[in-house]
């Protein structure tokens, strides 16, 4: 073996080695959840790294003190609903901005990409006092409104509106289509890589959201998984194998769908960085 | 593109009208709470109690945590139509939230009966003169010891009982060195050991007209030094969470602890090490003023809302004077009363298998009421923050006159001064 191809090949081991150990490091919180899940408070204090015979007891209790039927079917609910409407929103405003674009939808766009800046958390309290005052609390309009509409959606869709051909616009023009029948007819087809890509991360979003659920929804009925993994360590006393197996099952979607979408999600990071 | 539009504008009206918001109805009282296995659970109880004598009351219990509540209220900006008729609150976060949003909460000052509850407990809801809370939870400090280890060392409980923290650290050298086990453990830069100290003396970090008060507090200094002594020979280890400084006590690995009585549900939750632990009061401070072996972590209060149905929520909240109510909740909740009378029910009379036949709950409801009052005011958890910075520092060999300074500044440049 020659020298060139020895140092290839080392160079090559060294990377695995490398993607392995960062893989590991990712992947061992899960394991760590999963395998507490099996687990008692005192095994998981303890360090324990290896499943024990307590998921049945962990589950048992689990569904005694929380309604966690409820809290998976408002999850589910609302998370397909508001990944539905921020779809349809977010992508006919891309497709608008870039589609009809002028220098005046360009300031609006800045405009938009500016508040993607400001965290949530700052402008809750004006938020939620302008859904007070419109009678808006603890409905699922209240809920949903603030999220449909997102500047990452918005841009994300707009970039990809640029690489929908303007001949085929024009050929539908003269062809007699009127403009929505264009969006609908020619763009959502041709788009739907991108629409995948972006239920991905808008169901994931939907699915982990916590703040503004928990501060507009204010009944026991309306509990998500999140809201109902966070209640688990309130006490005084935390139980630490149910918060586990709760963990363990609100992540359980979620891990679903990145696997089934894993291709479409990595498309869409790597688009968004593009 | 217009039908468009119209679907969606159907679409929100539709989901408008399947809107779950109620309306506010008289005859009903919401409550928000956390805990299903302690605070819910106990106004489950107190819902059953009333509705017996009240069958046409509707109370709805809504699980919300601390944070969420806290987060509600600011939120709501004064606004208490988006609140419920009853919220549970820290006792530590009272007097801020009061003093922030005095509009949200009632004042029942001459509306409730607080004359038998402990005087420490009632100060916590207590702004200006004026009563804002009902107390629940007692955060009453017990010191808890493995007698088994205890015994190796050749002490007992006794030893341990009214003694002043010379007596304890000399105690705690000798068993150190007989069993190797440090006394007591801790979450550092948690201050909650040195909060009760302070507080075991009715000394606070605030001074009564709220300034910030480090520099010029030799109860603070004296519970400073007898912490970095325990620390540097051992005798409290330090551990960098709370899984960790369960994990000390669940392992094994210290003697005892000192904090909140609520700890006992972990100390009772372990099955293997009924019968070992015994239960006394902690240790005084030797040259304060006021110096007692009693103090309180912890706990939590309940508060009526302004512009509700304040009556009925008043009528309702009297369950928690009631002896019957706090002998019920005791079994399955573990909550300690702060309403002194609660000390002759059944279910504190009784002696606890755990503890050997000791009646803990009725000694710790006694420890309650002699537990001085301190002063938390609305910026408690700043200078917690900044006492544990400057803690931390003077026990990695920090000059304590010169980081003590610094604290009482950072908090007065938080206050605005």
């Amino acid at each position: 073996m020659n020298e060139g191809a020895f140092s290839k090949h080392a160079t090559r081991f060294l990377m695995y080695l490398f993607l392995i150990i960062v893989s590991l490091i990712s992947v061992f919180p899960l394991y760590w959840a999963f395998i507490s899940a099996f687990n008692n408070t005192q095994q998981i204090l303890g360090g324990a790294m290896l499943p024990s015979t307590h998921l049945i007891e962990n589950l048992k209790n689990l569904f005694a003190q929380q309604d966690v039927f409820t809290a998976m079917k408002n999850s589910f609910a609302t998370t397909l609903l508001q990944t539905v409407l921020a779809l349809a929103v977010s992508s006919i405003a891309g497709y608008g901005f870039e589609i009809y674009h002028d220098k005046w939808k360009d300031r609006v766009m800045a405009v938009l990409m500016l508040a993607m800046m400001v965290p949530f958390v700052a402008v809750l309290v004006p938020l939620f006092q302008m859904f007070s005052k419109a009678k808006l609390i603890n409905s699922w309009v209240g809920f949903f409104l603030p999220s449909i509409a997102t500047p990452f959606l918005i841009m994300y869709f707009r970039n990809s509106a640029r690489t929908f051909p303007k001949d085929t616009i024009e050929a539908a023009r003269i062809d007699g289509l009127n403009e929505f029948q264009i969006f609908v007819r020619m763009f959502v087809p041709m788009m739907k890589p991108t629409y995948a890509s972006a239920a991905t991360i808008t169901f994931m979003n939907a699915w982990n959201s916590y703040l503004w659920p928990k501060v507009i929804m204010q009944t026991n009925e309306s509990t998500t998984m999140p809201m109902l993994v966070a209640n688990l360590m309130s006490g005084y006393v935390i139980d630490y194998g149910v918060v586990m197996a709760g963990v363990t099952i609100c992540s359980l979607p979620t891990v679903i769908i990145f696997f089934c979408l894993q291709k479409s999600f990595t498309n869409a990071v790597a688009g968004a960085v593009k | 593109m217009k039908k468009f539009v119209s679907l969606l504008l159907v679409l929100a009206m539709g989901l408008s009208l399947c809107s779950i918001a109620a309306a506010e109805a008289d005859g009903k009282i919401t409550i928000w709470t956390w805990d299903p296995t302690f605070n819910i659970a106990a106004m489950k109880v107190a819902k059953e109690m009333y509705q017996k004598d009240h069958p046409d009351v509707e109370i709805e219990i809504v699980e919300k945590l601390s944070e969420d509540i806290e987060t509600a209220v600011i939120a709501s900006n004064g606004d208490t139509s988006t609140l419920p008729d009853i919220l549970l609150v820290q006792d530590n976060s009272f007097q801020k939230f009061v003093t922030n949003y005095p509009e949200v909460y009632a004042d029942i000052t001459g509306q409730y009966d607080l004359s038998e509850f402990a005087p420490g407990k009632v100060a916590y809801s207590t702004v200006d003169g004026k009563n804002y809370g009902i107390p629940f939870d007692a955060g009453t400090v017990t010191a808890t010891y493995r007698t088994d280890y205890l015994e190796e060392a050749g002490y007992t409980i006794a030893d341990l009982t009214d003694i002043d923290w010379d007596r304890f650290i000399e105690i705690g050298r000798d068993v150190k060195a007989k069993t190797g086990r440090p006394m007591l453990s801790g979450q550092a830069e948690a201050v909650d050991m040195i909060l009760i100290m302070l507080q075991s003396c009715g000394a606070s970090m605030f001074t009564e007209d709220g300034a910030v008060n480090f520099v010029n507090n030799e109860p603070l200094r004296e519970v400073l030094s007898y912490y970095k002594q325990m620390v540097d020979e051992g005798i409290f280890i330090e551990v960098n969470t709370w899984d960790e400084y369960i994990g000390t006590i669940s392992n094994q690995t210290v003697v005892g602890t000192m904090t909140g009585c609520w700890i006992l549900s972990t100390i009772m939750s372990l099955p293997e090490q009924s019968g070992l632990w015994g239960l006394t009061n902690m240790p005084k401070l030797v040259a304060s003023e006021g110096a007692t072996n009693y103090s309180n972590n912890g706990g939590s209060s309940w508060a009526i809302i302004n512009d509700k149905d304040f009556d009925l929520a008043l009528d309702f909240m009297q369950i928690y004077r009631n002896v019957d109510f706090y002998s019920e909740i005791l079994p399955m909740t573990s909550a300690i009363a702060t309403y002194t009378p609660a000390k002759e029910g059944a279910a504190y009379t009784a002696g606890s298998d755990y503890f050997n036949g000791e009646p803990i709950f009725a000694t710790i409801v006694e420890y309650g009421a002699l537990t001085p009052s301190n002063i938390t005011g609305a910026f408690y958890y700043d200078a917690r923050r900044a006492l544990a910075t400057a803690n931390t520092n003077y026990l990695h060999g920090g000059d304590l006159d010169s980081e003590l300074q610094t604290a009482e500044d950072t908090v007065n440049f938080t206050m605005g001064f």
